[in-house]
């Protein structure tokens, strides 16, 4: 196995490599980062870097800034993300989860799960959902990854089984937490959830707020398995 | 899970300071035009076809032996000068081409010299191809209708219906200018390319390589001779002008550049050859005729050419004038824009997105100025010999500024190496020596009065520019402006646009 993945980098040519190391050095460092700085922070030879840079402006995965000293992600990388961008769920779901914001103070995340994980796929416009709740941390540090370890049957959540829901506090940011509250298609498979991230307190007791969430899930099944 | 700084930025995109939604030359048709008609622009601007048949007569008549050596020696510098002009078609689309680029080498004095150079580049080019285009039709006239023979009028009325189709087709769209462009120079490079083919398959295996044989030349003659043979590729650089129109600028624009230069040259170089095996065989001298393609044809029996070849000119010549006010145009609009010319000329046609206002003074201009002066001369030839010194003057000494602007802006941008500097630093210093030889030379031919005129336009036009530049001091901050990237082509931006969008 590691032979196989050996042979295959051994085979693309070097050129390619660099050129995608300098896409992700762009990437990392943010829009405005100068050909001379991708040159240090990756010790590639100058010219070498510059043509590379050139290349893939050329190509429109990355695009010089008006200042024309400094690169940013290109429309190529855009189409991309589309790609791999989870799809906006259908009106009817937006218009129950929008309904369910107006009612809730906090962050309400519509979630939906499938072979690949977990995906937001109607992120609370006004409560944006940090990069740590939306999965690029372990799945145990969130309420939405919990739910889907639970699902697992992985023994380090057993309290989802006894709530019926996932929570979790100050794993994302000190003092406040997130509820996960399932929803299932008829035969019980987990397909989504709504999430509600709000201070501690409130997640501690959430009272009122976890019956809408449930009274939504159950209209929400229908529509998303 | 360890996440790529890629997959992170495509997850979570972040906002990028500093995009607008417009670029500062939005109003022309943004991004619609493919590699084809991008190369068509510099091919066309070029007019190898023509230039194919007239450059080994200009060069032989002074360098001799070495004539092609000397078309050789100037595609190199060609070369040399169009990768040192890439250094700025791969890092700022605009339309105002190397105007544009010397503005943020030099600054605004040196990019309103360059300015005024391009402007008499493209301009005079301009008139001297559309008085070509005439001059051939009419001599195509003559042989069909003997009594139009020797006429001053029939040269001056074709001139004027074909300005008149250059106007609409310029007006309709670039796509529409391009396309036009690029079907007339390929049926005339194709008659070239026959017309040679013919030649050398006539003369059989049995080539006279002594045309080749440098022994006897004066090495003065030979920098004469590349001088001049350095006029035929001037031009190649007018696709930049496109900065704004081309899909994917960055990629087309140095590539169209550089075929150009190689392709014309390649082309230059066969044709020198043939005519010179030519004559060698039938015993006769190059320097002696007066059209030495149609000579040949008709020392070789294929005196029919001779009406093809005259049509395939004047189409040549058509998409140079076409070509050439195409991007003369640009480089007004770019002007306009900044505040240099009155803004009006910065005004786009808001259904054909073309340069509208530039193209509608532009056009009766030049035509009247071509009229003009070949009133005065009395004589469409003698004109277009005007025209053309003056034209060279001005795009070498564009080039010149351009290949000393380079180096400085690849150093103020952070991005200098060692080879582009010596590249462009070597083509400043040979064509500086091009320049002075080539006026040199002139000034003491039968067309000194181009000299005389390209001198002229050059102090005005410069004169002008800086006597704008004290009343309007802001124009400092304005010249310059080049096409952005605008928020549908960052990450980030675009897809905040998309969420956005009901």
């Amino acid at each position: 196995m590691s032979g196989e993945a050996g042979d295959l980098r051994a085979r693309q040519p070097k050129a390619i490599h660099s050129a995608l190391t300098v896409l992700e050095e762009v990437a990392r460092c943010g829009a405005g980062v100068t050909a001379r700085q991708v040159s240090d922070n990756l010790a590639l030879p100058r010219a070498t870097t510059y043509r590379l840079l050139n290349l893939l402006v050329q190509d429109e995965y990355l695009v010089r800034m008006p200042d024309l000293r400094g690169f940013a992600l290109g429309r190529k990388v855009a189409e991309l993300a589309k790609l791999v961008a989870p799809s906006r769920p259908p009106e009817a779901v937006r218009l129950i989860v929008t309904d369910l914001r107006e009612r809730i103070r906090g962050g309400v995340h519509l979630v939906r799960y499938d072979r690949d994980g977990l995906a937001v796929i109607d992120p609370d416009p006004d409560f944006p959902p940090t990069l740590a709740a939306a999965g690029s941390r372990p799945l145990h540090e969130s309420a939405m990854g919990r739910l889907l370890l639970a699902e697992q049957r992985s023994p380090a959540v057993t309290e989802v089984q006894e709530l019926g829901f996932a929570r979790q506090f100050d794993a994302v940011s000190p003092g406040s937490g997130c509820l996960a509250v399932p929803i299932r298609d008829r035969d019980g498979t987990l397909v989504a959830a709504l999430c509600l991230a709000a201070p501690r307190a409130r997640i501690e007791q959430p009272g009122e707020h976890l019956v809408l969430l449930r009274q939504a899930a159950l209209t929400l099944a229908p529509l998303l398995a | 899970m360890h996440k790529s700084a890629l997959e992170r930025a495509i997850e979570n995109p972040q906002p990028v300071a500093g995009i607008q939604s417009r670029s500062p030359v939005d109003g022309l048709d943004r991004r619609s035009v493919g590699f084809i008609d991008v190369l068509s622009q510099s091919v066309s601007a070029v007019a190898p076809s023509a230039a194919a048949t007239t450059m080994p007569l200009l060069v032989a008549t002074v360098a001799g032996g070495a004539t092609v050596w000397a078309l050789g020696a100037a595609m190199l510098l060609a070369l040399l000068v169009a990768t040192t002009v890439n250094q700025f078609t791969r890092r700022i689309a605009a339309t105002g081409s190397l105007y544009t680029f010397v503005a943020h080498g030099l600054g605004t004095t040196a990019s309103f010299v360059t300015g005024t150079a391009l402007l008499i580049g493209y301009g005079f080019v301009a008139m001297f191809a559309l008085g070509g285009a005439g001059y051939y039709l009419a001599i195509l006239a003559a042989r069909l209708w003997p009594a139009l023979t020797g006429s001053l009028s029939v040269p001056v009325f074709l001139i004027l219906a074909m300005a008149a189709a250059c106007l609409v087709l310029l007006a309709r769209g670039i796509r529409v200018s391009t396309r036009a462009t690029v079907l007339v120079e390929c049926v005339s490079v194709v008659i070239i390319l026959a017309l040679v083919v013919a030649l050398l398959v006539v003369q059989g295996p049995a080539l006279d390589w002594s045309v080749l044989d440098m022994s006897g030349v004066r090495p003065s003659d030979f920098a004469v001779g590349a001088a001049l043979a350095l006029t035929a590729f001037v031009g190649f650089e007018s696709s930049a002008t496109l900065g704004v129109e081309a899909r994917r600028p960055y990629a087309t624009i140095p590539r169209a550049v550089t075929w150009t230069v190689i392709g014309s040259g390649v082309l230059y170089l066969l044709a020198a050859l043939s005519q010179l095996v030519g004559f060698a065989s039938v015993g006769g001298s190059i320097t002696a005729s007066a059209s030495p393609v149609n000579d040949l044809a008709a020392a070789y029996g294929i005196d029919a050419l001779g009406l093809l070849l005259d049509v395939s000119i004047a189409a040549s010549f058509l998409a140079c004038a076409i070509a050439s006010i195409t991007a003369l145009v640009r480089v007004l609009f770019s002007m306009g824009r900044e505040g240099l010319l009155p803004s009006a000329f910065g005004q786009s046609h808001r259904r054909h997105r073309t340069p509208f206002v530039a193209i509608v003074v532009t056009v009766p201009v030049l035509t009247a100025g071509l009229i003009g002066t070949i009133l005065v001369t009395g004589s469409v030839w003698r004109a277009m010999e005007i025209f053309i010194v003056g034209a060279a003057g001005g795009y070498i000494a564009a080039y010149v500024l351009a290949c000393v602007a380079a180096p400085v802006f690849l150093w103020r941008i952070g991005e200098l190496t060692p080879w582009p500097l010596v590249r462009a630093g070597v083509a400043a210093v040979l064509l500086s020596a091009v320049l002075v030889v080539y006026m040199a030379v002139e000034s003491g031919s039968a067309r000194f009065a181009g000299v005389w005129v390209f001198l002229a336009v050059m102090l005005l036009g410069t004169v002008f520019a800086v006597i704008r530049r004290v009343r309007r001091p802001w124009l400092r901050d304005t010249v310059g402006i080049y096409d952005v990237p605008v928020s549908a082509d960052v990450l980030g931006t675009a897809l905040a646009e998309d969420r956005a969008a009901p």
